[in-house]
């Protein structure tokens, strides 16, 4: 006996009511008794006018919501969603009902808890209980694995049922018998029971879910979606087809050949059959499933050097089978794919692996395909190998260089050229931009490679100067296609084919400038590119001249004496002019493009560009009346030619918002703190004779206008500290001391804008651009949130509101931060720049003359003006 | 048959077109967007719509219940894909449409129009596992960098015309008009019965529910109005009947933004940025606070009602429309009317149980066809603030939204990702 507890055996005359469209129907009146019957407990009513006759027998569950009410009435709600009650004749009999009820949902309760200590007594109280596996039993059997699913004892309990019983399996034979009998609604009540098991979210359930007797029977029934009654899918069909799986070279052991096919089988379950229904932990749990099968069999995989050496054998030019290779692309592809989910170390042996095996060999055999989508596959191959390691992918090629083969990325470069199909041809462009990056230096990858690596690459470490050389000489092949730009008559009868590679190429560029504004010069330089670039702002397609612009966008906002000169040289700006000239007043893409272009000139004040611009366009400038862009430009201008040494203040002070505002245009990530190789760079360019550049910016320099307000000077006058004791330091290079002290002053308000702003005209953009919405935030948090979102949204708005209201303020402090921490690593960078570029020594004496105090006070004005901003909570007051 | 049409055709059935036809469909689409200003123009009548989240069936059933392209003008705020399981069908459909009916259906770019957000959120997965590479996704997200950031809709009408055929409640229609002034808004449902109407009262003081402010009121007050109670500014002269212009974007509003003209001022051209004037166009939020606020979301801001009554009057607005955030009755008015949200994604991730809706704009024809045009691209503002002292009032344009539920289980079939086709490991 093992519930403990006494049944009332008294009979309770009582009076039985059942709720019916919001009525309570009489259904008769009778005797109440308790009972216990097979370990169930249950409330039984006979009949008062024949006994026989039963009025009701119902199982006392968990969550029948029993209330007693008034002393004589208890209320339930039966499985079926039956609101019930019993109206007894006396309060006494109630009570000895209730008592039995009440005693007995304590007792299930307990149960439920799962007390561990006590389960093993009470296991076999059954508080799940599963009817036996029969079409007649399944709404009841629906209903219980509903119920029990409510809490997590509840699960628990149910899910040991299962496994215990097997119950799955016995199931199974249901769903056969019910789609003979076509009996539709067994089949929905199969799917929504195999939907509960599964998503029990028991690990064990869903393994036995996908073995191989089972998973047909519970796809089967999941096919029946009582969601969509008219609808049937073919989950069998899919699943049961065994030519899915390819095996390009057998698989020997039996358990990872299992294992495979498990995996395939839970990410269909995961993505096709529950798609929908997915819970988050469900979810979860399958996901952690499915990766630790692929680790496994990625292990087994790269363990097994017979299986490896004849995978690879396939790629053997002797062999003619076509058809094998491709698929021991799609092989490696898949290994690749995976190898992104698993973890670093692992994912590390994996590659290395593979690539000892000759995986580049077979990149290349992929890339050079006759067909798109092999060539696309080999490509992703050789991204998954560039994301997981760069460094070595590129220590690699210039290992091929040194030992003068042909690296891959001549390959790369060559195939680009003559790539036909356009996504592969974007593909490559990708490629090729990770791995010519010269950004990442062999050094930082030796660190992290650990000693007996780092000992390992250090014998095949290579000067810096020949990582240059080769980039120079790669950066030439590459972008040797621009210097056709030359020979055609104008650049205005492009095929599509030479658009689509020029716009690559104008990118990649971009790229490179942006990443790394050192390195480029050379190729820049003697390449002449920029002049070819600034062809293509001719170019009529405008998609073309839209990337040319770009380029130019970004040289500016590096804020470069060297690429300034190059703008300046090759009359850019009359061409970009050009274009607004044709678009305007039209309001479209290019216009718009190139108005922010000149925006971003006045709002940054930079004065060689405006002085060159305004004094060599004017004309055109003044003409160009239906924006205020312009007039700005000139206005400012006239400022930089009316004013000279007495407006030196006001000049400096204005130009102080620039250094705060370039972090806010979020073109300025890519510039990062500055790296070995970098400063290697500054290291040793001064003394080699092989690097021009650094004296052809020399006189470039002297070739400004004006050439002591160069912008060099203005990241300088910010940190009158740092400048007076270190002056002698960035006389030469810049150490990384420096870096290191100008972070730790981060703190101080130097982000000072123009008190004198108001008095000036032209400035509506600039003070709009005063409470700019700097980001604490990261991609991550964002994701997060806006993963949230939904369920926020659906429970209703109060969360946000609330939480906005507390959090503004502060949140806009802290915001404030962050940007002026931005500010400070920009002005480093600008810092480092201008030591190398432009004369100290002029820097050194402006410093002296001018703007400490006004500094401090303009710094406080403008703390003042953005509190009032952000507190008055709108831009325009 | 053009090849275009045949993929409308296509895709309408739910059928994917090969990816050569996407390339060649976005070049086109590329070429056509370039055009577009960073806020383009359209003109009234227009319908309204905001997020559809790759749930296809449902855009089909807003077709059927808005009418089909090109009968009816038609202009998307956003958020195309991710989420729903046919992302690429309903984008791929709306850039067919966009390219074959130019003028027809405006689209302008939600926050989910990038790179970054479609990977975590399944667009790009939905590619590769459709199209076998990333380059379908590449050449979208392409796509994506030329859309516009936000639309203005010029020459709305103040006053609807009580929908016609479909309408049932004839008695209240004939009482109402005369008593209570012109129909301001109506709520259709899917079979286009009216299920609410509001007008503009006569009187302010009997104003309930979503009470006008002056700047709204009906032309016949122009006598006697002022200062009868207003308690908000602008109590001058009534002097014009014409309604606002209608700016849709897909968030809000930005600090960095205090006109229209500024949105103008963007490189839209790349990757919706983590801040800045163009990320929070597209991710902002109105709340109920005052001034600015930190947005929950981590990108863009919250923005209280002086905000949005200072931008609409300083701009010439009588409504912002945008879409972004889950309404559970598919639009919702704030702030007196001056911004509404409309979504159109119903049964949201086919589990949030709400409904969806359009909103419809009428042309005002009163003006003989003529549409004044504020903060058109003709008579730009100088730059310069000018006369902001004596705007003439501006009345909200009538407004007609139409809610649907999601589509019917029958036509959509069973929502599922599709399978990958082979495997090796």
């Amino acid at each position: 006996m093992a519930l403990d507890l006494q049944p009332p055996s008294e009979r309770k005359r009582v009076k039985v009511y059942e709720l019916k469209e919001n009525d309570w129907f009489d259904r008769g009146t009778g005797f109440c008794t308790g009972k216990i019957e097979h370990d169930e407990p249950r409330i039984y009513v006979e009949s008062e006018d024949k006994p026989v006759r039963t009025l009701l027998e119902t199982k006392i569950s968990k969550d029948g919501g029993y209330q007693k009410q008034q002393d004589t009435l208890i209320v339930w709600t039966e499985p079926n969603q039956t609101d019930m009650a019993l109206s007894f004749q006396e309060a006494e009999g109630c009570a000895v009902i209730w008592n039995f009820v009440n005693n007995v949902q304590q007792h299930l309760l307990n149960v439920a808890a799962g007390d561990d200590a006590l389960s093993d007594d009470l296991e076999h109280l059954q508080t799940v209980q599963l009817p036996p596996a029969e079409l007649v039993n399944l709404p009841d059997i629906d209903h219980l694995m509903r119920a029990a699913s409510i809490t997590q004892a509840g699960r628990d309990a149910l899910s040991k049922c299962v496994i215990r019983d097997e119950y799955i399996h016995k199931l199974l034979p249901l769903v056969t018998i019910a789609e003979d009998l076509e009996s539709l609604t067994d089949l929905h009540r199969l799917c929504n029971i195999m939907k509960s098991l599964i998503l029990l979210n028991d690990t064990t359930i869903i393994e036995t879910v996908v073995t191989d007797p089972v998973i047909l029977g519970v796809v089967g029934a999941l096919e029946y979606d009582p969601e969509f009654p008219t609808h049937k899918a073919n989950h069998r069909q899919y699943l049961a087809d065994k030519s899915r799986y390819k095996e390009v070279v057998p698989i020997r052991d039996p358990n990872i050949r299992r294992k495979i096919r498990y995996t395939w089988r839970l990410q269909y379950l995961k993505d096709v059959v529950l798609a929908r229904i997915l819970d988050d932990p469900t979810f979860s749990v399958l996901n952690s499933m499915i990766f630790y099968n692929q680790v496994d069999i990625v292990n087994h995989i790269q363990s097994d050097g017979p299986f490896l050496k004849e995978l690879f054998s396939v790629f053997d030019p002797r062999s003619n089978d076509a058809k094998r290779k491709e698929d021991a692309v799609q092989f490696l592809h898949q290994c690749a794919s995976i190898a992104k989910n698993l973890q670093v170390p692992e994912r590390a042996t994996l590659f290395g692996n593979l690539i000892s095996h000759g995986l580049f060999a077979v990149i290349v055999f992929a890339i050079k395909h006759p067909n798109p989508a092999i060539r696309t596959t080999g490509i992703d191959i050789l991204v998954a190998l560039l994301d997981h390691d760069p460094i070595m992918m590129r220590s690699y090629m210039l290992k091929a260089v040194n030992e003068k083969k042909t690296p891959l990325t001549d390959t790369l470069i060559d195939l680009l050229h003559t790539e036909a199909d356009l996504g592969v041809k974007n593909q490559l462009a990708d490629a090729i931009k990770v791995l010519l990056d010269p950004q990442v230096p062999l050094q930082a990858a030796m660190a992290r490679a650990g000693p007996e690596q780092a000992a390992k690459m250090r014998s095949n470490m290579l000067s810096d100067a020949f990582v240059q050389n080769h980039f120079d000489e790669s950066s030439k092949r590459l972008f040797a296609p621009l210097k056709r730009l030359e020979n055609e008559s104008g650049p205005y009868d492009l095929t599509f084919k030479d658009v689509a590679l020029y716009s690559h190429l104008v990118d990649i560029l971009t790229f490179f400038v942006r990443q790394h504004l050192y390195r480029c010069r050379n190729v820049i330089q003697n390449e002449r590119l920029a002049a070819y670039v600034t062809l293509l702002l001719r170019v009529p397609q405008k998609h073309l001249k839209l990337t040319a612009l770009k380029f130019f966008r970004t040289l500016l906002s590096l804020q470069d004496t060297f690429y300034q000169a190059l703008m300046t040289h090759n009359d850019t700006f009359g061409l970009i002019l050009d274009i607004v000239y044709e678009t305007m007043p039209r309001d479209n893409l290019l216009n718009s493009a190139c108005l922010e272009l000149f925006e971003f000139i006045k709002r940054e004040h930079i004065k060689p560009i405006t002085l060159h611009v305004v004094g060599k366009y004017g004309d055109k400038l003044r003409n160009i009346t239906y924006v205020d862009t312009f007039q700005g430009l000139i206005l400012h201008y006239e400022q930089l030619q009316g004013y000279s040494e007495e407006a030196d203040t006001t000049l400096y002070s204005q130009e102080e918002t620039p250094v705060l505002k370039t972090t806010h245009n979020g073109r300025w990530q890519g510039v990062k703190e500055m790296d070995p190789a970098e400063e290697e760079y500054f290291n040793t360019s001064d003394d080699e004779d092989e690097w021009p550049q650094d004296r052809a910016t020399g006189t470039l320099v002297s070739q400004v206008p004006n050439g002591a307000v160069s912008p060099s000077v203005k990241s300088l006058v910010d940190y009158p500290d740092d400048d007076e004791e270190d002056n002698d330091a960035m006389d030469t290079k810049p150490e990384p001391e420096i870096e290191q002290k100008d972070e730790s002053k981060q703190g101080e308000p130097n982000e000072g804008a123009p008190t004198d702003d108001a008095e000036d005209p032209p400035s509506t953009p600039i003070q709009a651009v005063q409470t700019p919405p700097e980001r604490l935030s990261e991609k991550r948090r964002r994701e997060e949130e806006d993963d949230d979102e939904l369920v926020k949204l659906t429970s209703g708005p109060k969360r946000r509101s609330s939480t906005s209201s507390s959090t503004g303020t502060a949140g806009l402090l802290r915001k404030k931060r962050s940007g002026s921490i931005g500010s400070v690593s920009v002005t480093d960078k600008g810092t480092a720049q201008a030591t190398t570029n432009a004369a100290p020594k002029r820097i050194a004496i402006n410093l002296s003359s001018s703007t400490k105090a006004a500094d401090t006070l303009d710094t406080t004005a403008d703390e003042n003006e953005k509190e009032n901003q952000n507190d008055g909570g709108n831009g325009e007051g | 048959m053009s090849d275009l049409d045949r993929a409308i055709a296509q895709l309408r059935a739910c059928r994917l077109i090969p990816e050569a036809q996407v390339r060649e469909l976005c070049y086109k689409a590329r070429e056509l967007l370039i055009e577009e200003g960073n806020v383009v123009c359209v003109d009234a009548p227009v319908t309204i719509c905001g997020d559809i989240h790759g749930q296809f069936h449902d855009l089909m059933e807003l077709f059927r219940v808005g009418g089909d392209v090109p009968d009816t003008n038609y202009l998307f705020m956003g958020d195309f894909v991710d989420r729903g399981f046919y992302s690429l069908e309903s984008f791929l459909l709306l850039l067919c449409l966009k390219v074959r009916y130019p003028d027809r259906i405006t689209l302008i770019r939600g926050n989910h129009e990038s790179r970054q957000i479609t990977t975590v959120y399944g667009f790009y997965d939905e590619c590769i596992r459709k199209y076998g590479s990333a380059n379908v996704w590449r050449y979208c997200c392409e796509v994506f960098d030329y859309l516009a950031l936000g639309a203005l809709v010029l020459g709305a009408s103040a006053e609807l015309e009580p929908s016609g055929p479909f309408y049932n409640d004839t008695t209240q229609s004939t009482m109402s008009t005369t008593d209570d002034g012109e129909l301001e808004t109506e709520v259709l449902n899917s079979k286009g019965d009216v299920t609410m109407s509001t007008y503009r009262p006569r009187q302010r003081s009997s104003l309930d529910n979503g009470a006008p402010s002056p700047t709204r009121d009906p032309a016949t007050l122009r006598t006697g109005a002022p200062g009868t109670g207003a308690s908000s500014s602008g109590a001058g002269s009534y002097s014009s009947s014409r309604t606002g212009a209608v700016l849709c974007v897909h968030g809000g509003l930005s600090p960095l933004i205090d006109t229209v003209d500024k949105i103008r001022l963007i490189d839209r051209k790349q990757e919706v940025p983590h801040e800045g004037a163009m990320c929070d166009l597209l991710w902002s939020d109105p709340d109920e606070i005052d001034g600015w606020g930190l947005s929950p979301r981590g990108a863009g801001f919250l923005f209280g009602a002086d905000i949005v009554k200072q931008f609409n009057y300083k701009n010439d607005l009588s409504l912002i429309a945008r879409a972004h955030q889950l309404v559970m009755e598919g639009y919702k008015e704030m702030f007196d009317g001056g911004i509404v949200t409309v979504w159109s994604a119903p049964n949201y991730c086919y589990r949030c149980g709400n409904v969806a809706a359009i909103l419809e704009l009428g042309e005002d024809a009163s003006n003989g066809g003529m549409v004044t045009r504020s903060n058109g691209d003709i008579g730009r503002s100088n730059g310069i603030l000018t006369g902001t002292a004596d705007k003439a009032p501006l009345r909200s344009p009538g407004r007609r939204y139409r809610v649907f539920e999601a589509a019917a289980q029958d036509t959509r079939g069973m929502p599922a990702k599709k399978p990958v086709a082979d495997y090796f490991l």
